[in-house]
């Protein structure tokens, strides 16, 4: 009971700054996957290209990436990019993540290519379109479609995701209550507070997801 | 018309046609029937370069193309072809399906485009279904926008492959009665089809595919009333 009280209380002297901070873990989100879709595009191409070159590149790029944490390759980012470039914290961490994301986003695209039925490039192929015309307006316009769900679920995944570059001094969500754990000596209530901010962050864009979802089966592309 | 000469293809080891033959007349329809596997679709393929030959030419209007030299593309244009599973583009509404290969491949201006692709669409009795996405159609109308979006490139010939197999039995009425209709009109056509009635009464000529090789060649009533090789006379049997 005290501990439930305790709970509350934390929720309501918190809340001011964990709203700014989930301003700043959403921003983070989005700019980060923003970033990785442009990323994602780019690699996906390679990645389906001819050229041999190209298809390594994409390859090192994704393999490295997924090969190695998360929490490495923002340090790895961080100390690396600001002794090349002065760039804040906030920008390093979104990049960190973009960098991130762009390897798990090739792979979305893809697969949403790869995913169009063949049929389609044949008709397209027989009304004679070139190669490029039918990729153009055919292929990318069904598979970045079909793309959405998945690019909505690895939003959802950098939004948790994100609470890792509290280790380069980013105010996002995990920071702040870190910071206000250890000022309260309230720990365990703490994170209890900053899990249910997650949940229902969370929850809300599942649900967006889910209902694109919904939508797209209805429309059958 | 369209002459396909000694075409010989092969998937690695499997040899699908061994050296065909055939000359398809201008406004003739030619019907390809065949067991399943016998390389009708290869064969169709062929004719319009989506399946590469290991030999062989094609020629389309006195002029023998070279993969090599000739933009595929191009010739593509020129032969039409309708598909079993129709393949629309389901992001584009009925008119824009038919519409897309004028505008982008022949660059047609796109007001001249819609006015061509309506008036196919009334063609093929759907003019009420410009706007509609194609998941909003049955089997039958699906086909036939397929054959009004063909139709829209005035292609010199139409390749059907199989375009009523994947018809509940009573759509296929509608769409092979715009196949007559396209046949009286004398389009150029070569039709492969387990359609027996359609071959009597449109073909020209019928042609019997077998193991890769032509075994029969014949107008549609020496063809079933007095087939020369026994594996039509099997076929013929077992379809009827
Ligand atoms: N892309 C392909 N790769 C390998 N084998 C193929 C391919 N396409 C067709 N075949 C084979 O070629 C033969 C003829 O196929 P097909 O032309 O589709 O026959 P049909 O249309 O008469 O049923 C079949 O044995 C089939 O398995
Ligand atoms: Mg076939």
């Amino acid at each position: 009971m005290e501990s439930i009280r305790t709970i509350f209380d934390i929720f309501i002297t918190t809340y001011p700054g964990f709203l700014d901070a989930v301003i700043i873990t959403l921003q983070l989100t989005a700019i980060s996957v923003v970033l990785g879709t442009v990323l994602g595009i780019a690699f996906a191409l390679m990645k389906i290209s001819k050229s041999k070159i190209l298809q390594g590149i994409a390859n090192l790029y994704i393999t490295v990436i997924r090969g190695t944490p998360l929490l490495v390759q923002i340090m790895f980012l961080y100390f690396g990019i600001t002794q090349i470039v002065v760039l804040d914290n906030f920008w390093a961490g979104a990049l960190a993540l973009g960098v991130h994301n762009g390897a798990y986003i090739a792979e979305i695209f893809r697969g949403a290519i790869q995913g169009i039925d063949r049929g389609q490039t044949e008709a397209s192929r027989a009304l004679g379109m070139t190669n490029n015309q039918l990729m153009r307006r055919i292929v990318f316009p069904q598979a970045l479609r079909r793309s959405i769900p998945p690019l909505g679920n690895q939003f959802i995944i950098t939004l948790k995701d994100s609470s890792l570059v509290w280790m380069i001094g980013v105010a996002e969500l995990f920071s702040v209550a870190n910071r206000a754990a250890a000022s309260s000596f309230k720990q365990f209530e703490t994170f209890i507070v900053v899990g249910f901010y997650y949940l229902v962050l969370v929850m809300i864009f599942t649900y967006i997801v889910r209902w694109y979802e919904n939508r797209l089966d209805v429309d059958k592309v | 018309m369209i002459i396909g000469e000694n075409i010989h293809k092969s998937f690695g080891d499997l040899e699908v046609l061994k050296g065909i033959d055939l000359h398809v007349k201008p406004q003739e329809v030619v019907v390809l029937v065949g067991v399943s596997g016998s390389g009708k679709s290869t064969l169709l393929r062929c004719f319009n370069f989506l399946e590469e030959m290991n030999s062989g030419t094609i020629t389309i209007d006195g002029h023998t193309i070279d993969p090599k030299k000739d933009k595929l593309p191009d010739i593509r244009a020129e032969v039409g072809m309708v598909f079993q599973h129709f393949n629309l583009f389901p992001h584009k509404t009925v008119l824009e399906n038919v519409i897309e290969a004028p505008i982008i491949v022949k660059k047609m201006d796109k007001a001249k485009a819609k006015q061509l692709g309506l008036a196919l669409l009334e063609k093929v009795g759907l003019g009420d279904k410009a706007d509609v996405y194609p998941s909003k159609l049955s089997g039958g109308q699906k086909q036939r926008v397929a054959i009004a979006r063909a139709l829209a490139m005035e292609p010199k010939v139409l390749l059907f492959d199989e375009p009523t197999s994947a018809l509940d039995p009573e759509l296929v009425g509608e769409v092979l009665q715009v196949m007559k209709q396209l046949a009286e009109e004398g389009m150029t056509m070569v039709v492969v089809t387990h359609e027996m009635k359609f071959a009597k009464e449109v073909a020209d000529r019928v042609i019997m595919l077998d193991k890769g090789v032509i075994i029969e060649s014949a107008d549609p009533k020496t063809f079933f009333e007095n087939p020369q090789n026994e594996r039509t006379k099997q076929f013929i049997q077992l379809v009827e």
